[in-house]
């Protein structure tokens, strides 16, 4: 799952784009970015995110018998 | 037959195993994080199951609703008869196709809470890894309630159809953190000896034997050696004595495995040699009765053969080398070993797991993509056109794109400049011994490439004009070196045996550095590595960057981060550093910065109607990049 970064709390500083392995990141307009071409999933970025302005989307799943209720 | 143990027919409990492989539990981080069983998931199950494994276990499902017990994000739940109807996919797909299907139960104790701000333990007794939740201990009343949620998991494994049932009690988690004497230091019931260590153990299996009565078989995974002698664990000793406990509590099965997370030793590394662990599952088996098992380290089925002939176990558990290729037994009982996608222990796939993300698998590109037909796990989909293909460089990106395209029906001719295929992996082969490995991994891809068709020509150079006549050419000839001064050498220069010891610096930290650095020091050479980032080795797997971080500051390895090379004179490397310039009388400078061949594009569109690049030709990256690049573009052609 490619990360998702928050751009209301990312600052700029740059952490993750020195830890990313494909060098991925870039920071556009103050705010890390990721190239999804070259993103490789591995959520090296979120872990590093001083801020936790990066996170990875999990999902949760809802069957269909709980979706009427 | 050639492995007549390994595909002759075993008994846990009552059941009887078709033969003695054992796929074993995985996490693989692909269900929902609400704990629901995914597509996903049933498809790689089902993969494992049709590869001919006799048993197919599933990977850990946490017991307990508030989720102390979940280690991972997508790990998938069972502490809710909701959960019922997913893992029954799971157990029909195993079936399906004539294995039996295992269940196991894995509460991640000192690892769990992974949603949560703590995880619970016996006692406190503080986390080493940093990753891992503050412990909180836990109440009479809650390990209680493990027990209990322990056999109601077992009830509904049982309901969805699972034919065994296995507990884990191994590397950290709950069971194993009451059993180590490291993590133990109650005073109550479940503290003290080791009898009294194992009662939670004890009450688990007793429990689940209670509930799903004799024909369900309980197996238990514990730890054979903790390797925390520098932490206080449990003595070998001790740690035998366990699978004995188990024994007399019930268990159908016993599987041994070694290590814990925090053990400060390699345990399941390269560094490691293959079937280096069995002679632990040897001493279990002299002491119990009931069935062994052991994966760890056991990559091949001839290694899985003798292991099992000598008698040091009965069934060979098989995780990384079946996520790799879950076909492996198939491909072993039909003679067709050099066909098995052959794991190299980098643990990728584990340590994506720690950063929440699903597992990878650097050698085959088609892990988690099972159900998806156009991914072509079982069968690539022929192309609608057959093109005529170049492919220029015979490293991994160009063989596994040669194999991918010419198994889609192109014609592929693949030219390599040196007299062997493997590319820079011939290099990493070298740093280690035991990095002998990965050419493991070059003869399968080169055999894929030469049972597909293509036509592959060493020792000849290529120049634009060879594109002519192709309608498709890709350059897949590597990274180009680049060069801070005209002296430096390139790393195929460095591996060059006649190279005299001397003082060398190696430009660039990341892996190539980190690589060029061991193998430099281990032939004696006095090494500085140069590297402009706070931290070297970014692009290396933690799990072996620690280790290599060890041996490069045993050897005296100095490593300079926040450093730029500025000039060479005369034997002097001056470097800018956070403390102001420094000087380095070196011998040798070796340069680890590598770019993209993007500059060449020009030059071969003269001659070609269509080119590619990839891999690190396209941007310089780690293996799984270049794999998975090639095989991703390869199979939409």
């Amino acid at each position: 799952m490619i990360p998702v970064v928050d751009r209301r709390i990312c600052t700029g500083c740059g952490k993750c784009l020195q830890v990313c392995p494909p060098r991925a990141l870039e920071l556009r307009e103050g705010k890390a970015t990721i190239d999804e071409e070259f993103c490789e999933e591995c959520g090296i970025c979120a872990a590093h995110c001083p801020e936790g302005a990066i996170a990875i989307p999990w999902p949760d799943f809802v069957p269909h018998n709980e979706q009427i209720s | 037959m050639k492995y007549c143990r390994l595909f002759s027919p075993g008994h846990i409990g009552p059941l009887r195993t078709k033969n003695r492989i054992k796929y074993a539990a995985t996490v693989t981080n692909f269900n929902y994080r609400n704990g629901y069983v995914s597509d996903r998931e049933v498809a790689y199950m089902e993969a494992q199951a049709e590869g001919g494994a006799g048993i197919v276990t599933t990977q850990g499902a946490y017991p307990d609703p508030k989720g102390e017990g979940k280690g991972f994000m997508g790990q998938m739940a069972i502490y809710d008869d909701r959960f019922i109807p997913g893992l029954a996919r799971i157990a029909e797909a195993i079936h399906r196709h004539g294995a039996l299907a295992a269940l196991q139960i894995m509460h991640c104790g000192r690892e769990g809470g992974v949603e949560l701000d703590y995880c619970v333990m016996p006692s406190v007794v503080p986390q080493r890894l940093s990753y891992f939740k503050p412990p909180r201990e836990m109440t009479l009343q809650e390990i209680e309630q493990a027990v209990r949620d322990h056999v109601a998991a077992a009830r509904r494994a049982v309901e969805a159809g699972f034919d065994i049932i296995e507990i884990s009690g191994i590397v950290g988690y709950l069971i194993s953190t009451f059993i180590s004497r490291y993590t133990n230091r109650r005073e109550d019931r479940y503290g003290g000896d080791l009898r009294s260590r194992c009662r939670l153990m004890v009450e688990v299996i007793q429990g689940i034997k209670a509930e799903v009565g004799d024909k369900v078989p309980v197996g238990i995974r514990l730890c054979g050696l903790e390797l925390l002698d520098d932490r206080g664990g449990n003595t070998p000793e001790e740690s035998l004595e366990t699978f004995k406990i188990a024994e007399e509590a019930g268990a159908d099965y016993v599987s041994v495995t070694i290590g814990w997370h925090e053990s400060a030793r390699s345990v399941i590394t390269r560094d490691v040699p293959m079937g280096h662990w069995l002679p632990v599952a040897r001493r279990v088996k002299e002491v119990v009765k009931i069935p062994v098992m052991m994966a760890f380290r056991i990559f091949t089925p001839e290694l899985a053969e003798e292991a099992l002939s000598r008698g040091d176990i009965d069934f060979w558990e098989v995780c990384r080398p079946m996520i790799a290729d879950p076909q492996l037994p198939k491909k072993a009982a039909e003679g067709r070993e050099h066909e098995i996608v052959p794991c190299v222990a980098c643990n990728l796939c584990f340590s994506r797991l720690y950063y929440h993300q699903p597992i990878m698998c650097t050698v085959r590109p088609t892990l988690g993509h099972e159900g998806e037909p156009e991914w072509g796990y079982r069968a690539l989909p022929k192309a609608p056109r057959r093109r005529k293909i170049l492919v220029v460089g015979g490293g991994p990106a160009g063989l596994q794109f040669a194999a991918t395209a010419a198994k889609r029906g192109h014609e592929v001719v693949l030219l390599e400049r040196s007299a062997e295929l493997g590319g820079s992996l011939l290099l990493a082969s070298k740093v280690e011994r035991s990095d002998e490995e990965l050419l493991r991994f070059v003869s399968y891809l080169k055999g894929e490439c030469e049972r597909s068709g293509v036509e592959l020509l060493v020792g000849r150079e290529a120049y634009p004009k060879d594109a002519e006549g192709f309608d498709l050419t890709v350059l897949a000839h590597g990274a180009r070196y680049l060069k801070p001064f005209p002296e430096a050498i390139i790393p195929k220069e460095a591996f060059s045996p006649s190279l005299t010891p001397g003082r060398a610096a190696v430009i660039g930290g990341e892996g190539v550095g980190v690589a060029l650095a061991l193998y430099l020091s281990s032939r004696g050479f006095q090494v500085a590595i140069i590297e402009e980032a706070p931290r070297i080795g970014r692009d290396v797997n933690p799990f072996y960057l620690w280790r290599y971080i060890q041996i490069l500051k045993k050897r005296g390895v100095q490593i300079l981060t926040g450093s730029r090379p500025l000039v060479l004179d005369q034997g002097k490397l001056l470097l800018s550093h956070p403390g102001g310039e420094r000087a380095l009388e070196v011998d040798l400078v070796i340069t680890a910065l590598r770019e993209d061949r993007s500059s060449e594009l020009q030059a071969w569109m003269a001659h070609a109607p269509q080119v590619l690049l990839v891999g690190d030709a396209r941007r310089p990256r780690r293996l799984h990049n270049s794999v998975h690049e090639a095989y991703r573009i390869a199979k939409d052609l």
